[in-house]
């Protein structure tokens, strides 16, 4: 992913939220610390379809404003 | 040989402290330079003590070690050999492990970085267990010998100190092990009625190996019963039927630890390979020990070749290919062999020890060049 930031693709790595802390750890070793990263709740395991489409709601208004960000 | 003083000139390659044993370890808890136990400190005359066996520039990377992608350099190393108390005679053999767990079938951003609870664990074959008094025998996997001890919690400083393993930032397991402060042991070759861990791996007879595995703990297995090769491979294989286990979701590599009296027994009745055999075809449950979710959400859609329509009497196997087992014989007197469980998304590598002149090093000296 860092890979394609670096590339000027908008890009975004989805986390729950006591990945972050990894996620920008991650970030700062591949060159990329101002990669974003898109917060939704723990836990991902044992979802119901619900409760996934609950999380992509979270995540999809993050998703949109970085587009609408990047393109301008 | 490098020029020590020269390279430590470099931003941040030493500190000084006071030349006091505490205020040195309460400054490397503090930083997170430590495992938590007390480290003997790395001054720079221990630490060129520790690079003599050290057969390459101390700067020049040997590998890069995830998830932080740290350079490890023989310099940096050395000084985690020193803070976990190692002699240096043990440094080819720690160096060695450090290169082999940094191959990309290992996987050691998956084993640094997952929730689950595995440590690369280092088994050591050939003379240079015998050299290095590695212990192989009682309490093989437990405390009290230097060598088993020390390289093992080298390897696990290495792991933080360069590889950024620290809970939270590129260690996320959920619980840890007590595998992570030290998980290195020798195969006991004299007891074993095998060929070695490396001969079977195809390296030769008189090579000094180590085979990495992205392990579990040791899980007992106790059978004082069986007189037949058949009872001691059905206690293992029943042993190894689990729900909860990673393996049964990749081509696993798990590790049957054979105590010398059980391989003593099986090996009356099986080679090494019909016991791999064996274990895979009887290491098997029915899928409806299976949680309902599990059975719905993984086997029928992950699985769907195997599984969409299967029964709940369909069987699920421990480990997919035999061949994929490894048998180590290690441990002392005893009915007990020892299951160990892997991370699953990791392959084990085992490489050995060269001297400058890619020959096999016969020992550590050889590999010294005395």
């Amino acid at each position: 992913m860092s890979e394609l930031r670096k590339r000027g693709l908008t890009t975004a790595v989805i986390c729950s939220d006591p990945f972050i802390k990894l996620g920008t750890t991650q970030a700062k070793v591949f060159g990329t610390p101002d990669l974003p990263l898109v917060k939704i709740p723990h836990p991902l395991g044992g979802l119901s379809l619900e409760q996934v489409e609950g999380r992509a709601l979270v995540a999809v208004p993050q998703i949109v404003k970085l587009i609408e960000e990047h393109a301008k | 040989m490098s020029d020590l003083a020269e390279l430590l000139k470099a931003k941040d390659a030493s500190i000084d402290v006071d030349d006091d044993f505490d205020v040195i370890n309460r400054l490397y808890m503090e930083r997170g330079w430590s495992d938590g136990l007390p480290i003997i400190p790395p001054t720079s005359e221990r630490v060129e003590k520790m690079l003599e066996y050290c057969d390459r520039p101390w700067h020049e990377p040997i590998a890069k070690m995830a998830p932080r992608y740290g350079e490890a350099t023989p310099l940096r190393l050395a000084a985690n050999a020193v803070m976990a108390g190692c002699e240096p005679r043990y440094f080819p053999l720690y160096m060695l492990a450090i290169e082999a767990m940094c191959e990309e079938p290992f996987n050691l951003y998956g084993v640094q970085a997952t929730t689950h609870l595995c440590a690369p664990l280092v088994i050591v074959n050939g003379p240079v267990a015998q050299e290095l008094a590695i212990n192989s025998g009682h309490n093989a996997f437990g405390p009290g010998t230097h060598s088993n001890a020390t390289i093992g919690r080298a390897i696990r400083l290495a792991l933080v100190n360069i590889g950024g393993a620290i809970p939270t930032l590129g260690d996320m397991s959920t619980f840890g092990a007590p595998s992570k402060f030290s998980y290195l042991v020798a195969e006991n070759e004299a007891q074993s009625p095998w060929e070695p861990l490396h001969v079977e791996r195809e390296f030769p007879q008189e090579a000094n190996t180590v085979t990495v595995v992205g392990a579990e703990c040791p899980h007992n297995i106790n059978d004082h019963e069986s007189l037949s090769g058949e009872g001691i491979l059905t206690t293992i294989a029943g042993t190894m039927a689990i729900t909860g286990s990673n393996d049964i979701y990749y081509s696993a590599q798990p590790v049957i630890v054979m105590g010398p009296e059980h391989a003593k027994t099986v090996a009356n009745d099986f080679s090494k390979a019909d016991a791999k055999r064996f274990l895979q075809a009887h290491a098997q449950l029915p899928l409806g020990k299976f949680s309902k979710e599990n059975i719905e959400r993984r086997f029928r859609v992950t699985f769907k070749d195997r599984y969409a329509n299967a029964g709940l009497d369909a069987p699920v196997y421990a480990v997919q290919n035999a061949a994929d087992i490894i048998i180590a014989v290690i441990g002392g007197a005893g009915k007990h062999s020892a299951y160990i469980p892997t991370f699953g998304a990791t392959k084990a590598v085992t490489r050995a020890l060269k001297r400058k002149d890619g020959q096999l090093a016969k020992s550590v000296e050889d590999f010294r060049g005395r």
